[in-house]
């Protein structure tokens, strides 16, 4: 099979699921792959803040558990986007999407910040509306196609998905943070702990990377 | 000018879901109108109901203790398959012989009917289907406990 992201180089096998790795989606897990180790190694940013009109600064203090936490949920977020820049299946592309979701959700869940914490929630609200036309866009695609392997669906044997259907899929993914809907992530990034807010911002920009080439090859 | 408005109306994330909503709701006005959408017959995961059978909801087909005969996207990934759901505890095949009601108990007996689609040809997303609820969990049972020490 040639998809629109090249013919797939390596197969893994799980059953019905089979992640294959083109030389697209090889490309945005290496780089997944590449930001998680960053994330695991960097120690967080320590964020300043200047007094105007004085010579004086201050320092915002984060805990260690809240940073172990904040790491534990970036690292997660990077191995949901890696699962889902690889996989072959368009429901299990939906499952890792929303993952991604509520990891981005859970890295500026611990943060003592109240503007935070309300953008985190309505962002919150977006991703989970935006699995109702992710999974019925999946739906739909097994009901018209009869598969829901990408390699199946990248052959022109089986019949074609509707244009709306596509469009279901693509407005899911947009949902997780893309824009328009980007102005609550902007806001989350407010949060102090570089590298590990960033996560939120390439995360979404992988799944919709990916997105792109999901649709174009059914 | 317009530009501008329209700007400051999305940069306020109060107004992102009524976006998204309106989003959808476009979206779902333009499906409504292409339908309708053409199914195909020869569906992957096909599902026949036998109200008649004991093991009532949970029957997918073949007897139990051999092979059932399961369409695959890859047959060759599975060699398994088809052996998920005929296995029977001999105290639930018993009960499937006597009673019409084993289909309401079956999943409370060790080594019930389990869903092959899931468990067998799908495995991976019943991993990542759990992994979102732990995820969902340790989020939640963090922020419960920050304040305490």
């Amino acid at each position: 099979m040639i998809g629109a992201g090249g013919s797939p180089l390596r197969y893994l096998e799980f059953g019905d699921i089979v992640i294959y790795f083109s030389p697209y989606t090889l490309a945005l897990f290496l780089l997944a792959l590449v930001f998680t180790v960053l994330v695991i190694a960097s120690k967080p940013e320590r964020q300043l803040d200047i007094a105007f009109g004085a010579d004086a600064f201050t320092t915002k203090d984060i805990g260690l558990s809240e940073m172990r936490f904040r790491r534990f949920m970036a690292i997660a977020c990077g191995l949901a986007s890696m699962g889902a820049m690889v996989t072959g299946d368009v429901f299990d592309f939906c499952l890792f999407t929303s993952l991604v979701g509520i990891c981005n959700v859970g890295i500026v869940a611990a943060v003592k910040s109240r503007h935070v914490q309300g953008a985190a929630f309505q962002y919150g609200l977006v991703a989970l509306a935006g699995t109702v036309p992710l999974f019925g866009g999946a739906a739909i695609v097994a009901a018209t196609t009869g598969t829901l392997s990408l390699i199946e669906l990248s052959s022109t044997l089986l019949p074609a998905v509707p244009l709306v259907v596509k469009g279901f899929l693509v407005l899911g993914v947009m949902g997780e943070g893309m824009a328009p809907f980007y102005a609550a992530k902007a806001e989350m990034f407010r949060a102090p702990g570089a590298p590990y807010v960033i996560m939120c911002s390439l995360s979404s920009l992988l799944i919709f990377l990916r997105v792109i080439e999901v649709v174009l090859q059914m | 000018m317009i530009i501008q408005r329209i700007s400051r109306f999305i940069s306020n994330f109060e107004n992102l879901m009524p976006i998204f909503a309106a989003a959808c709701a476009v979206l779902a006005g333009i499906a409504i109108l292409s339908l309708p959408f053409v199914y195909t017959e020869d569906q992957l995961y096909p599902k026949n109901i036998d109200r008649e059978s004991p093991l009532d909801p949970y029957d997918r087909g073949g007897p139990p203790f051999t092979q059932a005969d399961i369409v695959l996207q890859y047959p060759e990934n599975s060699p398994t398959a088809g052996f998920v759901t005929a296995y029977l505890t001999p105290f639930s095949w018993a009960l499937a012989n006597t009673t019409l009601h084993t289909g309401t108990t079956i999943v409370g007996h060790p080594g019930g009917i389990l869903d092959e689609i899931l468990y067998n040809t799908r495995g991976l997303d019943t991993v990542v289907e759990t992994t979102i609820l732990f995820i969902a969990f340790a989020i939640a049972s963090y922020i419960f406990r920050k304040g305490s020490p």
